[in-house]
């Protein structure tokens, strides 16, 4: 799998430094589930984030708090390694998600236009970004649109194509604001994308202004 | 501090990671309390600066150091050096406590450990002693001009979009941005290893 399209650099540093909201955090996750090279730079952005943390200046603690620490430490049990579960119930049938997406409980795909169906991610926190799961008949075309905020598509199996190139398995796709879409499913499969997205759709067009109460997104 | 030498790097990097060893092989609270001494007080720093109270940012300290303590046997330090370690339990911590805040579940911090697990695969960093990234890493930081490492600085600790740092710095977003860009290139120049 070549992987063409990253996400920028200012959002793996977010991912790193823990800043993101959880449906970001899923976009970006689900990126790096594929990408080695999105993973060593999160992974230096770590080390990055020690030396930060090393090199600020101490505040003192509270009177006592080492002592306080110490009389705590007997009553703790070694950690276990937080290993990989095979979830039997989660979303086990999506190539591509990160082990802890796999985990949250399943939905059904729901229709939401000719050859289009949508399957909401439940996320176990409130999220400003919704998160859902997008699965795309090839040939399909979608509607241009706009977003009154971010979206970023993260391409599981399949691809597509729009004025800002060709997206396949593995891709990151980052649209802000400013973005005018026309998508084309150029795959003999189906596209399935992850999608994490805040604010509305906006659909352009005479056709999309009257789809857009049908569709949901 | 980011003005040491690279070999104070070096030896600071390797001092931690024999400390948190020692932890772990052998509960060895002289370790402890030296690790408590050094990371405790900065961890404090962090979540002030991220927006905890004087009160709670003491608290996390402390279950910071407890995870270091209890978690000491995870540690490899083959895949990360000591202080980008214990920078990400500090992380996590602070994930949990707003979260917390917010009520929106009762998480334990565990679950966010699961959040950064994205890699069925061993570490990425093989080949390259992470005690050796770790001192690379400082060394690099320390050659950034200041205005560069300021809007790394705030990505790692300040709750705000890049947008608002802008607007500390007061210089436009799109110096944010690109400050944010020259530092990786120069980073990833540095690190070579790691793209």
């Amino acid at each position: 799998m070549t992987i063409v399209h990253h996400p920028p650099d200012e959002l793996l540093t977010a991912f790193a430094a823990g800043m993101l909201d959880l449906g970001q955090h899923i976009a970006v996750a689900t990126h790096l589930t594929g990408c080695r090279h999105c993973r060593r730079v999160v992974h230096a952005m770590e080390h990055v984030g020690g030396g930060v943390l090393t090199a600020l200046p101490a505040t003192a603690m509270s009177p006592g708090a080492l002592a306080a620490v110490e009389t705590r430490l007997d009553g703790l049990a070694p950690a276990v390694a937080t290993g990989l579960r095979k979830a039997a119930t989660g979303i086990t049938d999506v190539p591509g998600l990160p082990p802890f997406v796999r985990d949250y409980p399943s939905s059904s795909w729901k229709w939401i236009a000719p050859k289009v169906h949508l399957r909401p991610i439940r996320m176990p926190e409130a999220s400003a970004t919704r998160v859902f799961l997008l699965k795309s008949q090839p040939g399909t075309k979608m509607i241009e649109h706009t977003h009154t905020g971010f979206e970023m598509t993260c391409i599981l199996t399949g691809s597509f194509a729009h004025a800002g190139g060709h997206f396949g398995p593995g891709d990151f796709d980052f649209g802000d604001g400013a973005t005018d879409h026309e998508v084309m499913i150029d795959s003999s499969e189906d596209c399935i994308c992850l999608v994490a997205m805040q604010g509305e759709l906006k659909l352009n067009g005479i056709i999309g202004r009257l789809l857009q109460p049908l569709i949901r997104m | 501090m980011l003005n040491d030498k690279p070999d104070d790097a070096t030896s600071d990097a390797a001092r931690w990671a024999a400390l948190i060893a020692a932890v772990a092989r052998e509960k060895d609270r002289e370790a402890f309390a030296a690790l408590f001494t050094h990371f405790a007080p900065r961890i404090k720093t962090f979540m002030r600066r991220s927006g905890a109270s004087e009160q709670s940012a003491d608290e996390l300290a402390q279950e910071a150091l407890l995870a270091v303590w209890s978690k000491a046997n995870l540690f490899d330090p083959n895949s990360a050096g000591a202080s980008a370690w214990i920078f990400t339990i500090a992380r996590n911590l602070r994930i949990d406590a707003l979260r917390r805040e917010k009520r929106t579940r009762t998480a334990g911090t565990d679950d966010i450990d699961l959040e950064f697990q994205v890699d069925d695969g061993p570490s990425p960093d093989a080949g390259l002693a992470a005690a050796q990234t770790e001192s690379r890493v400082r060394s690099a930081l320390a050659t950034l001009p200041d205005d560069q490492l300021r809007v790394i600085e705030l990505s790692f600790f300040d709750d705000r979009a890049h947008a608002e740092i802008a607007q500390t710095l007061q210089i436009p977003l799109g110096t944010v941005k690109s400050r944010l860009r020259l530092a990786m290139n120069r980073l990833r120049g540095l690190l070579g290893d790691f793209s």
